[in-house]
């Protein structure tokens, strides 16, 4: 065990120091800082990668539930979608939610994006769990602000800038960066030549050479992904069942 | 038979009389009541130095007020100091003042439990007792030349009450019959020993100091220089921390300890009970601030105001006694508590010796201005 | 191994895959497939088609009465070619004999209770503790006597006790073991009967990822296996309470069920009007083909008989040794003759074999 010790100060170094706090709790006691935000009346002014409620697009989802694997709160489960499409979209129970946003990091649509709002007001525990169709569009917002307020750091201490201007509480979702990726066999002696690869291309990148005639001809079947037309889907990757094609990324 | 009463009643009467608080600003009101013959009676009989002295400044009525609104003072200067400010919503153009309606309410009318394992008889007296026995010292401060009862002892007097506060503090502690109060109640016992010894010599240094006990003696020395405070600083240096010890706050608010043991001695009390142990530490503090403005700082003294007569003195005085208090309530937003080891050493060690360089300074001083005279206080 | 590495980086974009001839030239494969094993009654049922077959939902797959089949393959056959390509029995060349090996040794665990000398769980777990394989195979059971399994990843996880013991009951151990390649970092190790070895085998050729990961075949002595709803079903008319069985066995010719309460025999003659067609072909007892082979015939009571047939599994055995984690001793090859021999006549049984003997 090691003994914390505190530094030795001299008699008059410690009385300067007396001295010092009780002239700043001197201060304080006639002109004491605030650093209080009038709430509904004044807004803090949030950064635009503020971490608040979130809204969905079903139009940029790709249905990949990363959100949903990714959520460590298990905030987000996806429901299946009346149809006609079938598909499933998040959503999110803000009981659980523990705002960490992962769940935008990992959305490659960037189908979800944030919003500055964190003020949402429940009446019941149910409510919590927001459906996608309430994800599509912002809860009734009841502005009283006016100004909003920033805090601005000088020297030591701490300011208050008020500003007459409403902050917007809805932020432009930034395009989400695209790795361009290819996919291709990894491993083509174990390939079935089952050619459900070729079935479930949409871009019809994947080709082979199974017409008629021709594989009694050859002996042999010739798959080819033509890499102009693959748009790094990741269908073909998901489908195969020896997982013999890999995406990697294009131009290396 | 009814001559002889008659002659009491008006011997009492003029005696009454002759010892009035002068007040010429309210002069033509107390000519105007005085017509009215019951009332004239009664007022003069208030207006007597010993009763008002007792009832109104500097006692019962002023500690009253100030009981009531030194916990939101406090409060507010706390809060300020510490970026707290409000309230911004409910009567912030008060700051907050119904708090205190609030609290004294609340003290009045929650529920006094006793509960099972507490020794009932003693742990429903002490509070009540504790509380009146810190009243008594309040027969002993002078405002101005006001005072209650005019002894050369009184400061010695005074000290021996004041000694006399932990004994409740130990008895309500140990009627709760808690272990956290009872932790506290030990606390409070040996953080007592620590602070009475070196408040006593640092008092006794302002008795030789000043060559009497008697407080309306040592507050008519007039003129800022003569203050108890620049003849012998280290004196009220020492009286100071002591007076903070002897509050039990913040940073010396070892037997409470919040913190670890909930409230200390009085973790188990509720109600009106609590209430009195909850306002007897401003109760304390008012004293010892009274007894430093008498020792320190001039008691009474300052330019006369005109129109008041006899209340320019208390008034100086009430305004030095506020002064004192709030810088020692000001103090827990300075500093953090001690620990108890801490605190023991601070009391066992600095301030003793402090006290006893005190003392050494008064002697010194007294001995080089030439003599001791007139030290029929000292015993 | 590093040009393995070296394709894995960067990927192929064109690719060719041998397709096997087929013999129905205007049907597609599981047609051929059927035609050739399933109907002809050649089917061993070892499910290594089933493994590999790539139609979704559901390809190849067992029908209600435990046989291999594929509902409607009209429509959902993809005509890879795949089933063929891996079919043991698709060109079947019958196996018998002892087979090759090095070591022919008694051994008994001294960490696990089984059967015999529960060395096939001694060897798998072993081989887990090596660091040779991170996952093995092994068949489990529920209180019905269905086959289920399990990977076993940790020792402790033997703790089931259904694990061990045999069960004279098929198991799809193949689908399960090409999810166990996908998943595992190290290797599989895999237990099975003989035509579930030649079906690891066939696929380790076909497909080098079943080579690179599937690193310990134990095979097991076998005579015959039955569908679990036929032996169950005999089984209860002999009353036997299958919530109170504790191990089955095959004894000097005899079927012998034991319970908490009592014991049930008979001769095993009496199972064969529902021994399975497969079966009848086989004539391997001894899983030739196997990293290493286990059985009880051939060893003193409560050892357990290995053939190490190759350098694998005599790292394995030499572990075994090393740490002492079991007794071994001499192992009878010529116990084994009677059964070798008895299942060497069922290539009778083989349709065309009596024309192979005669060229």
């Amino acid at each position: 065990m090691k003994k914390v010790s505190v530094s030795e100060q001299g008699l008059v170094e410690k009385a300067k120091r007396h001295a010092a706090a009780v002239g700043v709790a001197m201060k304080e006691s006639v002109t004491p800082l605030t650093a209080t935000v009038f709430y509904p009346r004044e807004r803090k002014k949030m950064p635009d990668n503020f971490r608040g409620y979130l809204l969905f697009d079903p139009e940029k989802c790709i249905n990949c539930w990363e959100c949903a694997f990714i959520c460590p709160a298990n905030a987000i489960q996806m429901k299946k979608a009346p149809a006609p499409n079938n598909r499933f979209y998040p959503t999110v129970d803000y009981g659980k939610c523990i705002f960490c946003h992962f769940c935008i990091d990992s959305c490659s649509g960037g189908a979800l994006r944030t919003t500055k709002i964190h003020d949402v007001a429940y009446r019941e525990m149910g409510e919590m769990l927001t459906l996608t169709e309430e994800m599509i569009e912002p809860p009734e917002i009841i502005r009283e602000d006016k100004k909003s307020v920033e805090y601005e750091i000088e020297k030591d201490d701490l300011h208050l800038k008020r500003t007459r201007e409403v902050d917007g509480l809805f932020v432009e979702p930034t395009p989400p960066v695209e790795i361009p990726m290819v996919s291709q066999c990894v491993d083509r002696a174990s390939c079935l030549g089952c050619r459900v690869c070729e079935e479930v291309c949409e871009s019809g990148a994947i080709s082979s050479s199974s017409a008629e005639g021709v594989l009694e001809a050859e002996g042999v079947l010739r798959m080819k992904i033509d890499i102009e037309k693959c748009t790094g889907c990741g269908l073909c990757v998901k489908e195969c069942s020896m997982q013999i094609l890999r995406l990697v990324r294009r131009g290396k | 038979m009814q001559i002889q009463i008659q002659e009491a009643v008006n011997q009492i009467m003029s005696a009454v009389a002759s010892n009035q608080v002068n007040v010429p600003l309210l002069q033509p009101i107390l000519d105007l009541v005085a017509q009215i013959p019951m009332a004239g009676f009664l007022v003069s009989f208030v207006l007597w130095k010993p009763f008002f002295a007792a009832l109104i400044c500097p006692g019962l009525s002023t500690l009253g007020i100030l009981l009531l609104v030194f916990p939101w003072v406090e409060r507010k200067l706390c809060g300020r100091i510490q970026w707290r400010v409000g309230p911004h919503e409910i009567v912030w153009w008060l700051g907050g003042l119904p708090q205190i309606m609030a609290d004294s309410v609340k003290f009045l009318f929650q529920e006094v439990i006793v509960h099972k394992d507490a020794d009932r008889p003693y742990y429903l007296q002490f509070p009540f007792l504790s509380f009146i026995a810190a009243l008594l010292p309040l027969l002993f401060i002078s405002a101005g030349n006001i005072i209650a009862i005019e002894t050369p002892y009184a400061i010695q007097l005074m000290l021996a009450l004041i000694c006399l506060f932990p004994l409740f503090i130990l008895g309500l502690g140990w009627a709760s019959n808690n272990r956290f109060s009872f932790i506290g109640t030990v606390r409070e016992a040996f953080m007592s020993f620590a602070y009475e010894i070196p408040f006593i010599i640092a008092v006794l240094a302002m008795i030789v100091l000043y060559g009497t006990s008697n407080p309306l003696q040592m507050s008519s020395t007039g003129g800022l220089l003569e203050w108890g405070l620049f003849r012998n600083p280290v004196a009220a240096f020492t009286f100071f921390v002591a007076a903070a010890m002897a509050t039990s706050r913040l940073p010396f608010e070892i037997a409470e300890a919040e913190q670890e043991l909930a409230a200390g001695p009085h973790v188990e009390y509720s109600g009106i009970s609590f209430g009195l142990i909850y306002v007897m530490c401003y109760e304390k503090a008012y004293i010892l601030s009274g007894l430093m403005t008498i020792l320190f700082l001039g008691g009474g003294s300052g330019p006369a105001i005109s129109g008041l007569g006899d209340l320019s003195g208390a008034v100086w005085f009430l305004a030095k006694t506020v002064v004192v208090m709030t810088t020692l309530f000001a103090l827990r937003t300075i500093y953090p508590r001690y620990r108890l080891d801490q605190g023991l050493k601070i009391g066992w060690g600095a301030m003793i010796s402090l006290s006893l360089v005190a003392l050494a300074l008064s002697v010194v001083i007294v001995l080089v201005q030439g003599g001791i005279g007139g030290v029929e206080g000292v015993v | 191994m590093a040009a393995v590495a070296a394709e894995t980086t960067t990927g192929q974009s064109e690719w060719e895959v041998a397709v096997p001839e087929k013999p129905l030239k205007e049907k597609v494969y599981f047609e051929n497939l059927k035609a050739q094993v399933i109907d002809t009654e050649l089917c061993s049922r070892c499910l290594t088609c089933a493994a590999v077959c790539p139609a979704l939902p559901e390809g190849i797959t067992l029908t209600a009465d435990d046989k291999v089949g594929f509902p409607d393959y009209e429509e959902k056959c993809l005509d890879c070619g795949a089933c063929v390509r891996v079919c043991p029995r698709f060109e079947y060349e019958p196996k018998s004999g002892l087979g090759e090996y090095t070591d022919f040794i008694a051994g008994q665990s001294k960490r696990f209770k089984g059967q015999d000398g529960a060395m096939v769980t001694e060897l798998i777990v072993s081989a887990i503790e090596m660091g040779l394989i991170d996952r093995g195979l092994f068949v489990g059971r529920d209180n019905r006597w269905a086959t289920n399994i399990f990977h076993v990843r940790d020792p402790e996880q033997l703790a089931i006790t259904t694990l061990g013991g045999t069960k004279y009951t098929f198991a799809s151990v193949l689908p399960e073991l090409k999810r166990a390649v996908l998943l595992t970092k190290s290797g599989v190790g895999v237990v099975g009967t003989p035509c579930i070895v030649s079906g690891v085998r066939k696929l380790q050729q076909e497909f080098p990822i079943f080579r690179e990961k599937v690193k310990l075949v134990v095979g097991l002595f076998c005579t015959e296996n039955f569908h679990h709803t036929e032996i169950s079903d005999y089984l209860q008319k002999k009353g036997v309470d299958f919530s109170k069985l504790v191990k089955t066995d095959i004894t000097m010719g005899k079927f012998i069920a034991t319970m908490t309460n009592k014991t049930v025999k008979f001769k095993v003659k009496a199972l064969e009007k529902i021994l399975p067609s497969g079966c009848n072909v086989c004539t391997d007892f001894t899983a030739v083909e196997a990293d290493a082979s286990v059985g009880s015939v051939g060893s003193a009571a409560g050892f357990s008989t290995v053939a190490v047939r190759n350098e694998n599994a005599r790292r394995v055995v030499e572990f075994i040794k090393k740490r002492g984690y079991a007794d071994f001793g001499e192992g009878k090859p010529e116990e084994l003759a009677f059964l070798v021999g008895h299942k060497k006549k069922r290539a009778e049984n083989i349709p065309g074999f009596q024309d192979q003997e005669d060229k």
